[in-house]
């Protein structure tokens, strides 16, 4: 029964990473859910394009009391925004609006050229157009205004959300536009970057280790045999590795190729693909289990060897090794939001790992998953490898004496 | 020890977090120059991020575009066509949480160009905001630069058009650079120093006699002078040594020797307290390449002193030989000197 005092750090890791900052928009009232639904479309625009365009049509006046912008002075241009985006209403034929001195419309708004229209005009959702005579600003709300050569405007224009195009300067007032919120991802601080960090190491180290215990528990033989294929053939098993890690690639390849080539093969090229995809992971993820196995073992050894009374068993071998291959993640875990030594520990943690798992994965090869024996370097029947034994006899055995002559006798 | 160890990692998330997100926007605005276009009163409000200020096109009387923090600013835009006063730039809407500063994602950015032939007066606050200001080919009637704690720069890399009544530079704790002042042809140039840093670099086209008037409290002034030119120096200081060998002393005044019979005058008059001044002769119009924001000036320790030499180091192409030929090299007196005298 684990004291109270244990689970400290564990609920305040919890609490770190349930705590940990999202950035929030908080100015929320600015964008309400059809922006954020045309956000997901532009981003996925496999989804479809957004819903037909509006129609367009005249927004009838506020009750009293109700909305009301007045478009006369355009000095405060994200007040107006907010005024109207709060304006709108969904379905959007609902929304209500009072314009001090104009009018407003819904949708694509144009203006002919034989027309001249006097007072404001505040377009939603949709383009406006001119082509005639404007005497009074113009605003727009997530459309863009486009004055066309012969066109003139007497007054300002202000594209909320748009583009002002006006190639012929037909605007003699001021023309203003404002690009849509763009949000940007504040970086987090670093606690919550090292908590974060931290929690993913954490989880990786916990997935390893219970696929560690796993293989312990059904396929030990395997294991320790691909182990000691490290223990006594680490360069060779490292060098497999990576002629291994350049041969996978090609050697898929010809596999595919050389299944499709016979006509009965052929059918067997998807579960060839899975297979071979599964046993390269599988390779790789129990050489590198049999790595730390071998690094246990050796740490535990060296232990045992200072008198310390410790358990020799496979687990704790797993358990010990992954700990010191977790251990060289944990300087990127805790520095690695520093500019430069951050980037440092995590390619020394990157490369001690490739290191292990390219060596692992050679053992595998080379013993084949733990069958082949003969690369272990055991010259001892596997029944005598007791545990006694190996932590009382040299590794490189027990040198005999050299027989007297016989005449000597 | 650990209930401690866990607290204090928890007090460290609290002082950490929450984290607000900056929200980046851009903004633009532009006016066409009005057929009766009256002169442009141009206040600039910008407290943070990076500006640019030049000329523009002809018909465009002012061109702007900012991309800001949507949360703490939102565009400052107001124009009176009748009086011609403008104020552009950002305000502040009182946004909260801590600010990150990352400059990729979150530098705010602002550009301003103004039509050449429009007359303009200027008055630029900057704020902490790192500045350059191209000023070259506007027709600047009034100049008034203000600098909180960042480094500016206000360059006229051509002449101006117009008569110049005026430039005041402000500097706080900031640098503050004005490069070829003498493009500007203001007859006035003041300067109010904090404990910051200016240099004012008189070279550029010359079109009338200038007057500098510093008033410094514990910064640095440094005066870039073309060779050649008239220079009188009247001297009101606290705790700063000023002494000027060759230069004709009468009273606090020290002037140079042709200063009577000079093309081209530059009075200063120097209001000082533990403030330091340098001075540096180069060539007319020499400017070095990339001054002001990248070149950082020979620095001297000058606090208490006031010396006024040559510095071969400082320009390009500045040629110090003959000391007959132009002012002549001053010495550093040091504090026994002045108790000596």
């Amino acid at each position: 029964m684990p004291r109270a005092g244990n689970r400290a750090p564990l609920l305040a890791l919890l609490a770190l990473i349930l705590v940990a900052p999202l950035p929030v928009r908080a100015d929320s009232a600015a964008i309400n859910t059809g922006e954020l639904t045309d956000r997901v479309r532009e981003l996925l625009p496999f989804l479809g394009s957004p819903s037909a365009p509006l129609l367009p049509q005249v927004v009838q006046a506020s009750a009293q009391g109700g909305p009301s912008v007045d478009p006369s002075r355009l000095d405060a241009p994200e007040r107006l925004e907010i005024e109207l985006r709060s304006a709108l209403r969904e379905p959007i034929g609902e929304t209500r609006l009072t314009v001090i001195d104009g009018i407003a419309r819904i949708g694509h708004y144009s203006l002919g050229s034989a027309e001249r229209h006097r007072g404001h005009v505040v377009v939603l959702k949709g383009d406006a157009e001119v082509h005639g005579q404007l005497e009074g600003n113009l605003v727009t709300l997530d459309g863009d205004i486009i004055i066309h050569p012969g066109a003139r405007v007497t007054g300002d224009v202000l594209a909320l959300g748009g583009k002002v195009r006006d190639p012929a300067g037909g605007i003699t007032g001021s023309r203003q536009e404002i690009a849509a919120f763009t949000p940007v991802r504040a970086p987090a601080p670093w606690p919550a970057v090292v908590a974060r960090r931290g929690a993913g190491l954490l989880g990786v180290f916990l997935t390893m280790l219970v696929l560690g215990f796993g293989m312990v528990t059904f396929g030990r033989p395997n294991l320790e045999i691909v182990s000691d294929t490290v223990t006594h053939s680490f360069g060779r098993s490292f060098l497999a590795g990576v002629i291994g890690q350049v041969l996978v690639l090609p050697t898929f390849g010809m596999l595919v190729v050389g299944l499709f080539l016979t006509v009965a093969g052929a059918l067997l090229i998807p579960f060839a693909v899975v297979v071979y995809a599964l046993l390269a992971i599988v390779a790789v993820l129990g050489g590198g289990l049999a790595v730390a196995h071998a690094m246990g073992e050796t740490i535990t050894r060296r232990r045992m060897a200072r008198g310390l009374a410790v358990s020799p068993n496979s687990y704790r071998y797993v358990l010990t090794g992954l700990v010191a291959i977790a251990a060289s993640w944990v300087a990127w875990v805790g520095f690695g939001w520093v500019p430069v030594a951050g980037t440092i520990a995590f390619l020394a943690a990157a490369l001690g790992t490739w290191c292990v798992a390219t060596a692992g994965f050679g053992a595998a090869l080379l013993s084949r998953g733990g069958i082949r024996e003969e690369f272990t370097g055991r010259l001892l029947p596997p029944a005598m490898m007791t545990d006694e034994y190996l932590w009382a006899t040299p590794q490189l055995g027990v040198p005999a004496v050299k027989r007297p002559p016989k005449d000597s006798a | 020890m650990r209930q401690v160890g866990c607290a204090l990692g928890l007090a460290a998330l609290v002082a950490a977090g929450p984290l607000g997100a900056q929200t980046m926007r851009t903004y633009g605005a532009s006016r066409p120059v009005a057929d009766a276009q009256p002169p442009l009163r141009t206040t600039l409000e910008f407290g943070a991020g990076r500006v640019v200020v030049r000329a523009g096109a002809d018909d465009a009387l002012y061109d702007v575009g900012l991309r800001y923090d949507a949360d703490r600013y939102t565009p400052l835009h107001r124009y009176d066509p009748r009086t011609g006063i403008l104020q552009l730039g950002l305000k502040t809407v009182g946004g909260t949480g801590l600010r990150v500063t990352s400059r990729g994602q979150l530098e705010q950015v602002a550009r301003f160009a103004f039509a050449p032939t429009v007359p303009i007066i200027l008055q630029a606050h900057l704020g902490a905001s790192e500045a350059v200001l191209d000023l070259g080919g506007l027709t600047l009637v009034e100049l008034v630069v203000r600098s909180g704690v960042t480094r500016g720069t206000v360059d006229f890399s051509s002449p101006t058009r117009g008569d110049c009544r005026e430039a005041l530079f402000s500097v706080g704790a900031a640098e503050l650079v004005a490069m070829r002042l003498a493009n500007a042809g203001c007859a006035e140039v003041r300067v109010e120093g904090g404990v910051g840093r200016a240099v004012l670099d008189f070279t550029g086209s010359w079109r009338r006699n200038t007057r500098l008037t510093a008033e410094l409290s514990m910064g640095t002034l440094t005066l870039r002078i073309p060779r050649g030119t008239g220079v009188r120096v009247t001297a009101d200081r606290f705790l700063t040594r000023f002494d000027l060998d060759d230069f004709a002393r009468t009273g606090n005044t020290w002037s140079t020797p042709d200063f009577a019979g000079a093309t081209r005058t530059l009075s200063v008059a120097l209001t000082t307290n533990v403030a330091g001044v340098e001075g540096e002769w180069g060539d007319r119009g020499a400017v070095a390449e990339g001054e002001g924001r990248t070149r950082k000036p020979a620095t001297r320790k000058t606090a208490g002193f006031v010396v006024f030499r040559p510095s071969p180091l400082a320009l390009r192409d500045v040629a110090i030989r003959s000391p007959a030929a132009s002012p002549p090299p001053l010495r550093r007196v040091r504090r026994s000197d002045r108790r000596s005298r």
